[in-house]
């Protein structure tokens, strides 16, 4: 059950232990996150996407950075990489595969450390094991996913099939339909997937190339701030660093063979991982502008809901109906775990048609929306494009059309 | 963690198991001159196990553990198998996480502890099966090695998956019939010590586990040499009886054998010539605080 | 659908967490008795009623206060000690976390991974978990919920446990001070403990003398 949380306060929590004012990297100032988000002065920079990653980090006072190219993450990768010759970051290497990589990051945030890393498409797939381990281990990775195609033949192209494979691991998993959004979530991120009560892995995904190559105008904030310092000894489980205790502790052991109840346990474990999702809820909100979802206009009875890039498309394609008369409404998903199920039925509790266009071909967005929807009936899915293809305005607007039995100039010869 | 730091709440001290007031009292945290002959004068830090009657293993985990030379600041990383079921009872934290990615995970953990307490020696000590080390992880045990990690890397070589009832592994000798081999294996045993030399391994140990003052001075070496020069890498044979065909009391005649002359664990070391002065040095240092030890006692 | 409460069990073959079913932990400056929100001024006498009329009050102290890893835990440990004695309750300790062969014994200690056994072997009707892991703690609220009628109070020093039945957040040694000057107010003003008779346990290195 997904229950919608209402912001009491829009403060991000920080820590007691953390001593705001300190020296970070490179002569910062560890800055608390509230100023530093909410209230700091920002100034336009035109970036790509990588760029942005890099400006993020830059001001993330990050210990470790795990580094493999795959495209189209590689740019960012490598750019964090001059994060760290330049002194931004703490350590930083290559690793062997994104199996490894992302063992390695489990083995670096098992030792206390803020971690961040990237992937994207068969990456994302040749690590997926280390996912549902990293949630299980409550370990607050932050793994920036610029999603690509996964299936043969291959593809380095913009396709989101791969975060349907990350929606069960446990991990909270956030769409950036822009690079704004990709920079304030990855410094968001920290602050959400580091507390206690969530303690999570976060996959902060965004659509590879469409956000990760495009330049983009981003309000940053000044370089002489950064975030504070994590602290694992407000870890829900042992830092397995031999300074805290009990020192005899295996992270994690196995309470299947515990002689009792012990499957209960783990089944008590799983509730517990995804507890935690839950409670990231009330942590996200400040992070979000108070919903983990945007709406424009849903007062209508048709509505566009979308996640990522296909947001952007849509609410261009909101604009052309919008001059033939057509009337759309706008959902925009920001958070896919946890999933603003609430959110969602409020928002399209008076709409008669749904549309969720997707960026892949089996429209696992939809389904999740069909899921907890009355009526679902009113969702159509699509329109869906993928393997790179772009998903022009004017698609979404046929496949409302057609939905609405309006008779349009069919888009099929443009290939 | 210094010695000093773990100690009992006062207030609560009179509630704790006995095992954990006997650790603080007699177990020997803060000696660097530890030793296996420690074991039945002081707590040992291997507190239960549930490993086999008779299984070699058990008396390997006894060694090291009574052995390195600084438990207060170790964290260890196993993987998945007979040594996983160890690992929970043990007084050293240690990290489990998937099967076969101990040395990735260790060169992430080795790095962390380096940026949190870069003026601590936090050693990282890899404890892994032969399945873990030579076939499923080896990609990654061979790149830990490339990219000259601090850390030491020993392998259980039971030569065969023994928690999974005893299938073919990488590190079985050729012609053995086991499950998954059932016409006998069809190639050599991996041989892993020369591998690890020539990866970047600085110091390389390959012997049984039947004689506790060479499996304890292979592990000290290890754990030095990987403070100061890189990766080390010491393979130990511990034979699983059970799927062997041996009883409980055989382990040791088992490992005698192995180890005699023409068998398959005659005891090898490969070093550099910088890594041999270097533990000259260190054996120099101890025997002078050994002699000082003495004479403070008997003044 | 009805609100759901975070009430002694027994619950379910398998109860839900209760983060799953709405429920949201306090911010600073809260507390959460059965899962509502509730000032955390008013907690203190809620939690210490429930403690005083309890016929088998126990806390279970965790590792983060059974060890001196740094003051303020062996400040902590005291504050408790003072709390169990003003009670009075009975200390089990949670010593660590791993699963135990061949078993544990239930009348000196608890076990996250099968706290049940505990809660069932003494008959404690309510319980205090401080200085236990969170994601440790949250695991053993569950299966305690799940097949026992105790009542679990969580002095928590992070965010809170909805899934215990009562907590504090951002426990501290004056915090567990102000709990137990609570229940020793509350004694003053007549409300008297309903435990039944016990002898605190003792353990030496060489076993248990009491």
């Amino acid at each position: 059950m997904n229950k919608k949380v209402e912001p009491k306060s829009n403060k991000i929590l920080v820590s007691e232990s953390v001593n705001l004012g300190e020296e970070g990297l490179k002569g910062q100032k560890v800055t608390d996150p509230n100023v530093m988000m909410f209230e700091s002065e920002r100034e336009p920079n035109f970036l790509t996407g990588s760029e942005v990653i890099k400006a993020a980090i830059k001001r993330a006072n990050l210990d470790v950075m795990i580094a493999y190219p795959i495209t189209p993450q590689s740019e960012a990768a490598a750019l964090i990489g001059e994060l760290f010759a330049e002194g931004y970051v703490r350590e930083y290497f290559r690793g062997e595969s994104e199996f490894a990589v992302m063992s390695q990051c489990a083995g670096a945030a098992f030792g206390g450390a803020r971690v961040f890393t990237t992937t994207a498409g068969p990456g994302t797939l040749r690590a997926m094991e280390n996912f549902p381990m990293w949630a299980g281990s409550r370990l607050p990775i932050q793994v920036c996913v610029t999603c690509r195609g996964i299936n043969s033949p291959l593809s380095i192209q913009p396709d989101t099939l791969e975060m349907a494979y990350l929606l069960e691991t446990g991990m909270l998993v956030w769409h950036a339909e822009t690079a704004q959004d990709l920079y304030d979530w990855i410094l968001g991120g920290f602050m959400v997937s580091e507390q206690p009560d969530v303690h999570l892995p976060l996959a902060l995904c965004c659509d590879g190339f469409f956000v990760t190559h495009t330049k983009d105008t981003v309000m940053l904030q000044g370089e002489e701030m950064c975030l504070p310092r994590y602290d694992p000894y407000r870890s829900p489980v042992p830092c397995m660093d031999m300074e805290c205790p009990p020192i005899r502790m295996m992270r994690d052991p196995f309470i299947m063979k515990s002689n009792y109840i012990s499957y209960m346990t783990h089944a008590s474990w799983q509730q517990e991982i995804h507890a935690a999702v839950e409670r990231s809820r009330k942590h996200t909100l400040p992070i979000m502008n108070g919903s983990l979802i945007d709406t424009e206009n849903v007062d209508r009875e048709i509505l566009i809901v979308a996640s990522g890039t296909a947001v952007s498309q849509g609410r261009e394609a909101i604009r052309l109906l919008e001059e033939e008369g057509i009337k759309v409404g706008l959902v925009k998903i920001k958070s896919i775990r946890p999933f603003p199920t609430e959110e969602v039925r409020e928002a399209t509790a008076n709409a008669k048609t749904i549309f969720v266009p997707e960026f892949n071909i089996r429209g696992w967005l939809a389904r999740e929306i069909k899921a907890i929807l009355p009526n679902n009936e009113r969702v159509i899915a699509g329109p869906h494009v993928a393997g790179g293809m772009t998903m022009p305005s004017e698609v979404i607007v046929e496949e409302i059309k057609k939905g609405l039995g309006i008779k349009s100039a069919t888009m099929d010869r443009r290939g | 963690m210094s010695k000093e730091k773990i100690q009992l709440s006062e207030a609560l001290e009179d509630i704790m198991p006995s095992e954990y007031q006997e650790m603080v009292a007699t177990a020997t945290f803060g000696n660097e001159d530890r030793s296996w002959k420690d074991i039945g004068s002081s707590k040992e830090l291997i507190e239960q196990h549930s490993l086999c009657a008779g299984c070699p293993e058990s008396i390997a985990f006894r060694y090291i553990l009574s052995s390195i030379p600084a438990p207060e600041d170790t964290v260890f990383v196993g993987s998945t198998g007979c040594t996983s079921l160890v690992f929970p009872m043990v007084g050293v934290q240690n990290i489990h996480s998937l099967f076969g990615n101990q040395n990735a995970v260790a060169s992430g953990l080795k790095r962390a502890l380096k940026v949190r307490f870069p003026d601590v020696n936090k050693d990282v000590i890899v404890l892994a099966g032969d399945g873990a080390t030579v076939d499923i992880g080896l990609d990654m045990t061979m790149q830990s090695w490339f990219r000259q990690e601090n850390f030491t890397t020993i392998c259980f070589d039971n030569e065969l998956y023994a928690n999974t009832g005893g299938q073919e592994s990488g590190l079985m000798q050729k012609g053995f019939v086991s499950k998954m081999a059932p016409m006998g294996k069809k190639f050599e045993k991996v041989r892993l010590p020369e591998i690890a030399f020539e990866a970047g391994c600085h110091y390389v140990a390959c012997l049984t586990v039947s004689k506790p003052n060479r499996v304890e001075k292979a592990i000290r070496n290890a754990v030095y040499v990987a403070r100061e020069f890189g990766p080390t890498y010491v393979q130990l044979y511990t034979p699983c009886i059970l799927e062997i065909g041996k009883q409980s009391m055989e382990g040791l005649d088992e490992m005698k054998d192995a180890e005699a002359i023409g068998g398959r664990f005659v005891m090898k070391e490969f070093m550099t010539d910088e890594v041999k002065e270097f533990l000259k040095e260190k054996d120099a240092e101890q025997k002078a605080r050994k002699k000082a030890a003495k004479a403070a006692v008997s003044a | 659908m009805e609100q759901y409460v975070v009430k002694p069990g027994p619950e379910a073959f398998l109860p839900p967490a209760a983060a799953s079913m709405g429920i949201v932990l306090p911010d600073p400056g809260e507390a959460h008795y059965e899962g509502r929100i509730i000032d955390e001024e008013d907690a203190y006498e809620q939690i210490a009623r429930k403690l005083l009329g309890a016929k088998v009050p126990t806390i279970f102290p965790g590792p983060l206060v059974l060890w001196k890893w740094n003051e303020k835990a062996g400040k902590k440990a005291e504050a408790i000690r003072e709390l169990a004695n003003a009670l009075p309750a009975r200390l089990i300790p949670m010593a660590d976390y791993r699963p135990k062969y061949p078993k544990i014994d239930p009348e000196v200690e608890i076990n996250p991974n099968h706290p049940n056994l505990t809660i069932w072997h003494n008959k404690i009707d309510a319980c205090i978990f401080v200085g236990v892991h969170c994601h440790q703690a949250n695991l053993a609220l569950k299966i305690i919920r799940g097949g026992t009628d105790c009542f679990t109070i969580a002095l928590c020093a992070q965010a809170g446990h909805e899934d215990a039945c009562a907590s504090f957040r951002d426990i501290n040694v004056e915090k567990i001070k102000k709990l137990t000057e609570t229940v020793k107010r509350l004694k003053s003003e007549g409300v008297e403990s309903q435990a039944l008779p016990f002898t605190q346990i003792k353990m030496t290195r060489a076993g248990r003398v009491a």
